[in-house]
């Protein structure tokens, strides 16, 4: 088990920008290989599209488009790997090593060329009660809504803010279990931004229609939407049994079993940062993206394709994994012009659908004051049940970045390795000490960055 | 608390254990969902603070539906699809330790 | 308002010398670097251990035995000030042997360690034990372990409560703390020392460098000992586990959490704090073999981190002859001699007699330069 597996090019996950930079290579004679955590390709997007559970009209189209990526993916000659875990890289002057675990045990590769298209994660944002039994993320929801047509029993509340918020709320209108009410955080006068914003609005203009579509839809199957909601919290004994909501000024309460909550989608960090790949703070998209060159390269060797790489949606994530696709290709081009215009193409068609996104993050751009604002009680790291006034005592001794920060609390040690709380300790950190997100930093990630036992490494020692 | 709905197309199903009793359970749905589609959230997991906790993102990153599945402690729900014959056990047992 | 002291460095060496200065009433500023330095104080296993310590340099093992007594008192003191847990146990630990002929070395090592001292002899309590007596001890051992040495003396504790701890009762006494703040170049002024900044200059009456391995470049600016070292340590630790009574080796040790830190690797691979496949597999590999019941245990994290080495590796404690008021402090066992910094060895500096006192560590042991 400890032999030396090789490929020429690994790409990390098979969403739509795995897939279609997997598609192009296999195209131009390359056989990548795919290692993906999901059973079947698609990510989570196009999940279990391969033998869709729901029907369109439950759907909505964006999901049926799909298809046509996961038939190219099945028919092209590619190494796919699901269930494959990637739980360890390093960069090396001749490629990457990778450690690779799956259902046979753990194992080396090496390979000359890597794609991350690890995509993104939804952005925790805590506030008390979120640990509890009954509350979920919006994307949660969805997995199960595609995955077996599982919806509430009892209508649930939604919370948060984002495009995916409403979709959710409206495939849950035509599933028969509309939610109780929705519950927005964003200001009902951002929804007039586009006034503001007009070119990005023409140009994403079908974005905008089916937002305002999806809205009609809830308002005419009598959803209650409140917008500008302030503060949140979900209380109940071992699970939710009530929400409380902050809005025009009063606190309201509102009885129910299920909240599904969603605050936008930020890049899926591990693997990036573990193998070294540098992070800059985005203030449009408040949050960490890896630094990449206009070919989508953040290192030598090493390319990021799709949201992993900053939020662009499903569209966007194809057009870079195809991007990347040609970057590395034109290592060994012997037809550079036609590439060139595939690539120009591709360029020009990605910048006229990216050029909505400043107006959603304007849009949807979340308080960036609320987690300092939430009572010393609310829990900002779940695997360890550290509560953000441990932090704040922690902060006061001496913690000054995360790092010593999660050492003096341990905050962020837990199995989640820091996903679910590195974001929000830079945003107290930054608040606490007034200083910007960039400059306070993130946690060093360590290895490994997806969960693999004593034994399986074991098993890869040289003298086993 | 999580029901089918009448329009989803119909599955093929596999038998699997859940703390001993037989469940019979469509073939797409992850362990997470699995337990979630048969017993609810309430009991789903009791984390080290003592308190019960559910699956959260589904997704792999929050790593709150750590289940013992085929005798295995603490693997990802969200990440393993149900399988006939597999025995999966809800880790109730105020979870590792009491710290 | 001019301090007593600068100390150059905010990790467990600076702090504990921080700590036993700011307690006797000196007004005391610490310089420390940013939040991603090399940090050996957040990276180590905390061992409070004496076993292994000062072969071939009795006084260093005589230093470790007296820091280890001295311990619990010096845990308690900081606990009651601060309401942190250190996790401080001192139940006795084992170096594991793997086969005959280093169960055979390690005897021989301690039998002539105790002859060159009296008072190791008189103090420095170990016993060999079999894998079969060490059961008792280590339940659960796996059966390719050959035995180990056993001492009363060895115990453990939470490094970073311990870091953490120093750093609050420092604050709540009046220490002058400042992160993110590298220090460019130290020199003497007219009322003691100063330390440049990239924002600004510190000024103090005396000045001790406590910087690790920044003091390759800071020590020798004052006229000190700058040689010292990086030797990473590789480390694992898993998931939590459940709780078995046992003790601590510096192989492994279970966590007051419950996690099993893995470690005790030493490469020579400058400064490099990063982790290997081979190295991880290796640390895997033996661990199972500790414990077989840890093949299923889940890795959490792994982490390289460098131990600062002297020469010869025992700790360094000089105070320069050329600016008389300047210190150099350096060693890998900050946490094991944490006791003994905070107390005798703050006390040696307010009184200005560390060569004196402790000249078994001075630099002038090593090959010095010609102008010191």
């Amino acid at each position: 088990m400890g032999e030396l597996c090789q490929a020429e090019i690994a790409i990390i996950g098979a969403g739509p920008a795995g897939m279609a930079a997997a598609i192009r290579l296999a195209q131009a004679g390359i056989r990548p290989v795919v290692f993906d955590m999901g059973n079947a390709p698609g990510g989570q997007i196009y999940r279990q599209l391969n033998a869709p559970v729901i029907g369109e009209t439950l759907s909505g189209t964006d999901y049926y488009r799909g298809r046509r990526l996961l038939r190219d993916f099945s028919r092209a000659d590619i190494d796919y790997r699901p269930r494959s875990q990637v739980w360890w890289g390093q960069c090396e002057s001749d490629g990457v090593s990778l450690g690779v675990v799956d259902s046979a045990g753990a194992s080396r590769w090496h390979v000359h060329r890597l794609l991350l298209a690890t995509g993104s994660m939804e952005r925790s944002w805590p506030f008390p009660g979120w640990q509890l039994p009954g509350l979920m993320q919006a994307g949660a929801a969805q997995i199960l809504f595609k995955e077996g047509g599982l919806v509430p029993e009892a209508s649930p509340v939604l919370a948060g803010s984002g495009p995916l918020l409403y979709l959710l709320a409206w495939q849950y209108c035509r599933a028969g279990c509309a939610p109780q009410r929705i519950l927005d955080t964003t200001p009902a006068s951002r929804y007039r931004l586009p006034l503001r914003y007009l070119r990005g609005a023409w140009k994403g203009r079908h974005y905008l229609m089916k937002g305002s579509r999806m809205m009609l839809a809830l308002k005419r199957a009598g959803v209650p939407i409140h917008h500008g909601v302030e503060a949140l919290e979900a209380t109940g004994r071992n699970r939710v049994e009530r929400v409380h909501y902050y809005w025009r000024g009063h606190w309201h309460d509102q009885d129910t079993s299920l909240v599904l909550t969603h605050f936008g989608v930020v890049p899926e960090p591990q693997l990036g940062r573990a193998i070294g790949i540098p992070y800059d703070w985005h203030e449009g998209q408040q949050g960490f993206l890896p630094v990449r060159n206009a070919s989508l390269q953040a290192r030598d060797r090493v390319w990021i394709a799709g949201d992993g790489g900053g939020i662009g949606g499903a569209l966007n994530a194809e057009r870079e994994g195809r991007l990347a696709a040609l970057s590395m290709l034109t290592v060994s081009a012997n037809d550079v012009a036609d590439r060139e215009r595939e690539r120009r193409r591709l360029e020009h068609r990605r910048a006229t659908d990216l050029a909505v996104r400043p107006l959603l993050e304007a849009m949807f751009r979340l308080p960036s004051h609320w987690l300092s604002e939430q009572p010393d009680t609310t829990l900002v790291c779940r695997c360890e049940s550290v509560s953000l006034g441990e932090l704040r005592r922690a902060i006061e001794q001496g913690a000054v970045g995360p790092n010593q920060l999660k050492a003096f609390t341990r905050c962020g040690m837990g199995p989640c390795q820091g996903r679910e709380c590195g974001e929000s300790v830079t945003r107290l950190l930054s608040t606490v000490q007034a200083r910007p997100p960039q400059e306070v930093g993130y946690y060093q990630v360590r290895p490994p960055v997806q969960a693999l036992s004593l034994g399986e490494l074991a098993a890869m020692a040289t003298d086993a | 608390m999580f029901q089918r709905i009448a329009e989803s197309s119909v599955i093929d199903g596999v038998d699997i254990q859940l703390d001993g009793e037989i469940y019979h359970i469509p073939v797409t749905l992850s362990v997470a969902a699995a337990v979630l589609f048969i017993k609810g959230d309430e009991e789903y997991r009791r984390h080290v603070d003592g308190h019960a906790r559910a699956p959260f993102c589904l997704m792999g990153c929050c790593h709150e539906c750590l289940i013992t599945i085929d005798g295995e402690p603490n693997r990802r729900g969200c990440l393993v699809s149900v399988a006939e014959g597999m025995s999966i056990e809800r880790q109730l047992e105020g979870s590792q330790d009491d710290g | 308002m001019q301090s007593d002291f600068l100390i150059i460095g905010g990790g467990v060496v600076g702090m504990a010398v921080a700590y036993g200065l700011v307690r006797a009433g000196q007004r005391v500023t610490v310089l420390d670097e940013s939040d991603d330095a090399f940090r050996a104080s957040r990276g180590n296993a905390g061992l409070t251990w004496v076993q292994g310590k000062g072969i071939g340099m009795p006084h260093y093992a005589e230093l470790s035995l007296d820091a280890s007594l001295s311990w619990p008192a010096f845990a308690a003191e900081l606990e009651a000030r601060t309401e942190i847990d250190i996790e401080h146990e001192c139940r006795g630990g084992v170096d594991l042997c793997f086969d005959a002929p280093e169960a055979k070395a390690r005897q021989r090592d301690y039998a002539e360690l105790q002859s060159s001292s009296r008072h190791l002899a008189q103090h420095f309590r170990w016993e060999y034990l079999d894998r079969q007596a060490l059961q008792t001890c280590l339940p659960g051992l796996g059966k390719s372990i050959h035995g180990g040495t056993w001492s009363p003396h060895d115990g453990h504790c939470n490094p970073l409560h311990l870091l953490r701890a120093l750093h609050a009762a420092c604050r709540s006494l009046g220490m002058e703390y400042h992160a993110g703040t590298p220090v460019l170049s130290l020199s003497p002024c007219l009322n003691g020392f100063r330390a440049a900044t990239p924002d600004t200059e510190f000024h103090a009456e005396r000045v001790i460098v406590a910087a690790g391995l920044g003091a390759r470049t800071l020590a020798p600016m004052l006229g000190l000992t700058g040689t010292v070292r990086p030797v990473r340590g590789q480390m694992l630790v898993t998931e939590r586990m459940p709780r078995v009574e046992q003790l601590p080796t510096p192989q492994l040790r279970q966590t007051a959490t419950g996690g099993y830190l893995i470690g005790d690797t030493h490469e020579e691979v400058g400064f490099d704090k990063g982790v290997s496949l081979e190295v991880m597999s290796f640390l895997a590999d033996r661990a199972v073999r500790i414990y077989p019941f840890l093949r299923q245990a889940r890795l959490i994290r792994a982490w390289g981190a460098l131990r600062i080495m002297t020469p010869d590796g025992a700790p360094l404690y000089e105070a320069s002859s050329r600016y008389p008021g300047a210190y150099n402090l350096n060693c890998h066992s900050g946490i094991s001699l944490a006791a003994f910094h905070a107390n005798e060895l703050a006390r040696a500096i307010i009184d200005d007699r560390l060569e004196e006192r402790w000249s078994a560590f001075s630099g002038a042991r090593f090959d010095v330069p010609a102008h010191r």
